[in-house]
């Protein structure tokens, strides 16, 4: 399958995301002439275990993510991120979560906006709001390449188009920037040859950044 | 949710209702050869104590991993009547590191079984499947090239077919329906009402045996 980088906007210190730079982020895509091509959505939610005795030591993880793609709408993909653990599922392994009673879905990210179809690459722009809160928390794109599955032999190109991107943001003055944070896949076990295993896995990269900008 | 009867037959007899299947079937049957591993929540983890089983299809080229969660069965005086359980069941295919998931999020290993045998599905009224196997558990962990048989001689044999809220009804009946063709070899019954072998077994086998030559169809 494609391969994609999935990069986030990273505000200036001291400064925080708004929709006015979304709007303006979307502008871009356009101005380097990308087409709308419909919506696109994913979605991360944090399970927390449950404990029967809270003060008791228990073997297990703070949390885990479960996260649903657009691209592969019948799957869902959980993450240990201590333990580096990816699991590709059904989607029905959610109900399974959910009767075992031993972890809780807590609360749910939406990354949701417009993809725009530019040549060989596709680009996803999109806010990230809590389900159920239309506040903004953080801006996020995915650079897709359609002709490339590996990982390495797209690397040159990919860096090319994000340059390319981050000097069409930087016209805008906009106060922030997007960054792409390089995860190590062999960490979780994945190859070289690109799969929706490794946009979970970037995801949670991506939301444990945004995290961290938000307590900082 | 599923619909579910069991009933256990002589392995000296699987022959006879292998060749009874196959011909109420029409096609070949299907091989079985699936690891499984029972998991229960480690202490203290989740508001309740929960059983989480992991079955690997260890007859595909490249093994396949699902998830299966078998929930209580369907309760109340219409449930005690009708002689097929009514149960909870939901499965989910999984990656190959199932296991070592389940275990990080503090599940711990129970027991495990290699169960042997074939299967055949039908469409009767609803989406049947008979499993027949032997359960056979391993000397050593996850050992499945050194299983031993639990119960030599005796094979399980197991009437399932999927079901939901709005048609359970007509699935029981399915299945009720189809067990009586079954009747002269094997009793079939909720899981853990144990009916034992039929006295009719042998003569039903040995009939089966002679009208196909000892061959299946």
């Amino acid at each position: 399958m494609p391969l994609k980088w999935i990069l986030h906007w990273q505000p200036n210190a001291g400064t925080t995301v708004n929709s006015q730079i979304l709007t303006e982020v979307s502008q871009c895509a356009e101005s380097i002439n990308g087409t709308k091509d419909g919506r696109w959505k994913s979605t991360i939610t944090y399970y927390k275990p449950m404990s029967r005795d809270p003060n008791a030591p228990g073997e297990y993880p703070r949390d885990f993510l479960g996260i649903s793609l657009q691209e592969q709408p019948n799957k869902y993909y959980c993450i240990i991120r201590g333990q580096k653990i990816v699991l590709e599922a059904d989607s029905s392994i959610q109900m399974i979560m959910e009767k075992l009673q031993s972890y809780k879905s807590r609360v749910s990210l939406n990354f949701e906006g417009f993809q725009y179809k530019l040549g060989d690459f596709k680009v996803r722009v999109g806010k990230v709001v809590v389900s159920h809160n239309e506040s903004l928390r953080g801006i996020v794109m995915e650079v897709e390449y359609l002709p490339i599955s590996s990982l390495e032999k797209s690397r040159q190109i990919m860096e090319e188009f994000v340059d390319i991107w981050q000097e069409t943001i930087s016209r805008k003055s906009l106060p922030g920037h997007f960054m792409h944070i390089d995860t190590n896949f062999t960490e979780y076990g994945l190859s070289d040859h690109y799969s929706s295993q490794h946009t979970a896995v970037q995801y949670a990269t991506v939301m444990a950044q945004l995290l961290a900008t938000v307590r900082s | 949710m599923e619909c579910v009867v069991q009933g256990i037959i002589e392995a000296q007899h699987v022959d006879a209702l292998e060749i009874l299947l196959q011909g109420l079937c029409g096609v070949p049957k299907e091989r079985l050869r699936i690891h499984e591993l029972c998991l229960k929540s480690g202490a203290n983890l989740g508001t309740v104590s929960s059983e989480v089983r992991l079955l690997c299809d260890l007859e595909q080229p490249v093994p396949t991993w699902t998830v299966r969660h078998v929930g209580g069965a369907m309760k109340g005086a219409g449930a005690e009547q009708i002689s097929v359980l009514v149960r909870t069941m939901l499965e989910s295919k999984v990656s190959k590191n199932a296991l070592r998931f389940f275990y990080a999020l503090g599940y711990k290993l129970d027991h495990e079984l290699l169960r042997v045998g074939f299967a055949f599905h039908f469409q009767r009224g609803a989406r049947i499947t008979v499993t027949v196997t032997s359960a056979n558990k391993m000397l050593k962990l996850h050992a499945t090239e050194e299983a031993v048989q639990v119960t030599p001689g005796i094979q399980l044999v197991e009437v399932t077919a999927p079901a939901a809220a709005d048609n359970y009804h007509d699935v029981v009946a399915a299945v009720s329906s189809f067990c009586e063709y079954l009747a002269p070899l094997l009793h079939l019954s909720k899981p853990g009402i144990s009916t034992g072998v039929v006295p009719t077994a042998a003569a039903a086998a040995t009939s089966l045996m002679s009208t196909t030559g000892g061959k299946a169809l």
